[in-house]
């Protein structure tokens, strides 16, 4: 980073960013190849019974924009790609939550020969909303916790290497927090 | 009854030409087992009959060691089957190929929307459908190995599901 | 459905793989020479999970979660195909009541999966306000079906040889309340379908399919029937209690996209009305029914009308406690054909609509991306590129 800041001027940008992120957390949906179920039921959030929206929470689809990744599914060989490609182009710092049991463990597909088992087998999941699909108000509930989280200043530990996909050039500015 | 009677004896006539035997599993379907040669000749009966629509083609693997039937070769065999639905009445082509000469005659020329089924057939039983007009991979992964059918029995997948049923 | 050489002007345009159900999630390559679609074809797989293969290694009652999860949607009809196949391989029959109150999830289901098509059709039109009305008025078949099985998405109705929930007065009541709410406002959305000029601009004339190629390209519910193509397992093979409870096939004339979405209103107030006669007259009698844990030997061919067209199971039992083979075929695989035959010679623009108008589980929103620029070599851009074009044409 080519700007040097002093640190009290860092200390309070990170709390605007903070603050910003926390109120107006922009998501992206990606099915990996979940039933659907948990995919209506997360479109069903931004209908009128459940209206994130009016949270300032945002569902739209570029992965550019994104700050929260809200994936579903229990990652199928083909889609695994696309899922990296989004990861990677998701600006840190970035945010997964899995939601379904089939995007926890593979769930009901246990043992089919075209899944992965599991979103985090190839990326980093802060949140994990179990149900077979969950309600709408377990996902609310799902980013509220990341929220909260982010609130009080704690950040998951990121042990994990995520894969490049193949022909993916990796971002070159990343701005690490 | 009578007109779903009628309807599965006006395609085994259609058929009669063409198939080796006809068999009534249930009181709504036809067999008709048929050699590779015929099966786009007894397409086209049904076809120009307007008899019913193409519903979907099964591949079933029948390995070596069936023994449900009498006279199976050693050899393992794809059977497949074009089942033609018309209201209730289902007419189920059956064809087989063995896996030496895993082949078949593409019925896209006479049904255009087979292609999708066709393509299905060559990916998971590795069926050679001879000419179909795409042969592009449309279910597996990019990455998935050539060669390797997943429908057939002597496939196994790596993580096999091994939830045993308990209590009865 | 292979490409020609591609011409001077000629771009693919490659739509996304992002959207759900077994193998009908697919990658669109649209060939476009300006604005007119020339070419189209179809990459599905994103979501191909290897349930036929896996359904192989587990018991007939495991399966039966399985197939409901073969899609969030149309899950309750799958598990119906799944069973009913079973039941006549065993020889039993499901009691009169258990098949009535499948026929009651059935029908709740495609008032559900309806009204759901009807918002995410509208969206991709452009037509936001709709999307949310329809999906606010859906919530009140949620809430029917929540409080009849307890979950929202799967329902889990049936067992082999019968379902696990019954009925009682207050719950029919409850509904029939729902329903006369629904009803009234599926008749506003009627007259929206029909009268909004900028909604008939959009639909009418578009996507057209006679009769004879919806037959030829293998079309399916609603999307057939909207073209005159009268068919319907309901009605021409009746399962569970349709007999009993008949419905009325609904069928337009036209083709188009406009005859797509009347045709869906109408059969969602079919499935109205036949939900009152069922509550009226509901049969007394066992939910279930003993089956034996091993399944006879035989083969059996299973179909039913999901919300989106004819399900196909063809299911094969050796005699043991595992299938031998379940195929199954959903409806959207055969509606794939007509969209990739009618997307030729009509706009960029219109490619959601069309792809819509099959009803083809589109959950989540498949997102449309226009190439515009004079490429010197026409080439197959990914994803990726346009987004990068997109980002820089905006900077």
């Amino acid at each position: 980073m080519g700007l040097e800041v002093s640190k009290p001027w860092q200390q309070a940008l990170d709390k605007i960013r903070t603050w910003a992120r926390v109120n107006s957390p922009w998501a992206i949906h990606f099915n990996s190849g979940s039933c659907n179920g948990c995919d209506i039921e997360i479109l069903a959030t931004l209908t009128p019974r459940y209206d994130v929206e009016r949270f300032g929470i945002k569902l739209q689809g570029s992965p550019r924009h994104a700050d929260v990744l809200i994936c579903t599914g229990p990652v199928s060989l083909q889609a695994k790609d696309r899922l990296l490609r989004i990861y990677w182009q998701m600006p840190e710092p970035k945010f997964v939550i899995a939601v379904g049991s089939c995007g926890l463990s593979g769930g009901v597909f246990h043992g089919c020969y075209n899944i992965v088992k599991g979103i985090d087998e190839v990326l980093p999941v802060d949140v994990f909303v179990p149900g077979c699909p969950p309600r709408p108000e377990a996902i609310i509930y799902g980013v509220a916790v990341l929220l909260e989280a982010l609130k009080s200043g704690k950040r998951p530990e990121r042990t994990m290497t995520v894969e490049l996909p193949a022909g993916f050039e990796k971002p070159q500015a990343e701005v690490r927090q | 009854m009578s007109s779903l009677e009628e309807t599965l004896q006006r395609a085994e006539n259609l058929l009669q030409p063409y198939g080796q035997s006809f068999n009534r599993p249930e009181l709504n379907r036809l067999d008709v087992y048929l050699q590779r040669e015929n099966l786009l000749a007894a397409v086209q009966a049904l076809l120009e009959a307007r008899w019913g629509y193409l519903s979907t083609i099964t591949g079933i693997d029948r390995p070596s060691a069936a023994v449900e039937e009498g006279q199976t070769p050693t050899e393992g065999e794809i059977e497949v089957l074009y089942s033609f639905c018309s209201g209730a009445a289902v007419v189920s082509l059956r064809v087989r190929a063995p896996y030496s000469d895993a082949a078949l005659p593409s019925i896209c020329p006479l049904i255009p929307s087979a292609t999708l089924g066709e393509r299905e057939l060559m990916e998971m039983f590795g069926v050679k459908v001879e000419g179909t007009p795409d042969t592009s991979r449309l279910i597996l992964a990019d990455s998935w190995p050539e060669g390797v059918y997943p429908l057939r029995k002597s496939f196994v997948p790596a993580a096999r599901f091994s939830g045993e049923a308990k209590g009865g | 459905m292979s490409f020609e050489p591609l011409g001077e002007n000629r771009f693919i345009v490659p739509i996304g793989p992002q959207h759900p159900a077994l193998k009908e999630p697919g990658h669109f390559e649209f060939v476009v020479d300006g604005e007119i679609v020339t070419g189209a074809s179809v990459r599905l797989g994103y979501v191909h999970r290897g349930i036929e293969k896996g359904a192989e290694d587990r018991t007939w009652i495991q399966n039966l979660y399985l197939m409901e999860r073969i899609c969030g949607i149309c899950s309750h009809i799958h598990a119906t195909a799944f069973v009913q196949g079973v039941e006549k391989l065993a020889g039993v029959e499901a009691p009169p009541r258990a098949r009535a109150i499948r026929e009651v999830f059935a029908e709740l289901e495609r008032i559900h999966s309806h009204m759901l098509w009807l918002g995410v059709a509208a969206h991709e039109g452009g037509f936001d306000a709709l999307f949310m009305y329809s999906w606010r008025d859906r919530e009140v078949v949620m809430d029917m079906l929540e409080m009849l099985s307890g979950n929202r998405v799967h329902y889990s109705a049936n067992l082999i040889g019968g379902v696990k929930y019954d009925l009682n007065p207050e719950m029919m009541d409850k509904i029939r309340d729902g329903l006369n709410y629904l009803e009234e406002r599926l008749a506003h959305y009627l007259d929206v379908v029909n009268h909004d000029e900028t909604f008939i601009g959009r639909t009418r004339g578009i996507g057209t399919m006679t009769r004879e190629q919806a037959q030829l390209l293998g079309a399916v519910g609603p999307t057939a029937r909207a073209s005159n193509f009268a068919f319907d397992v309901r009605v021409d093979a009746p399962y569970a209690a349709y007999a009993e409870f008949p419905v009325e096939m609904v069928v337009a004339q036209e083709g188009d996209l406009h005859a797509r979405f009347v045709v869906r209103i109408l059969e969602t107030m079919e499935s109205i009305r036949v939900l009152r006669r069922i509550f009226d007259n509901l049969p007394e009698s066992e939910l279930v029914t003993r089956v034996p844990r091993r399944i006879p030997a035989g083969e059996t061919i299973s179909r039913v009308e999901a919300p989106r067209g004819e399900l196909f199971y063809f299911i094969a039992s050796s005699g043991g406690e595992k299938p031998e083979r379940v195929k199954v075929r959903t409806p959207s695989l055969c509606n794939w054909g007509t969209v990739i035959t009618l997307a030729v010679g009509h706009k960029l623009a219109d490619m959601p609509m069309i792809l819509a108008g099959i009803d083809p589980c589109f959950s989540c929103n498949d997102r449309l991306v226009m190439v515009k620029r004079n490429h010197q070599d026409p080439q197959v851009w990914t994803w990726a590129d346009l987004r990068n074009y997109g980002i820089e044409y905006y900077r």
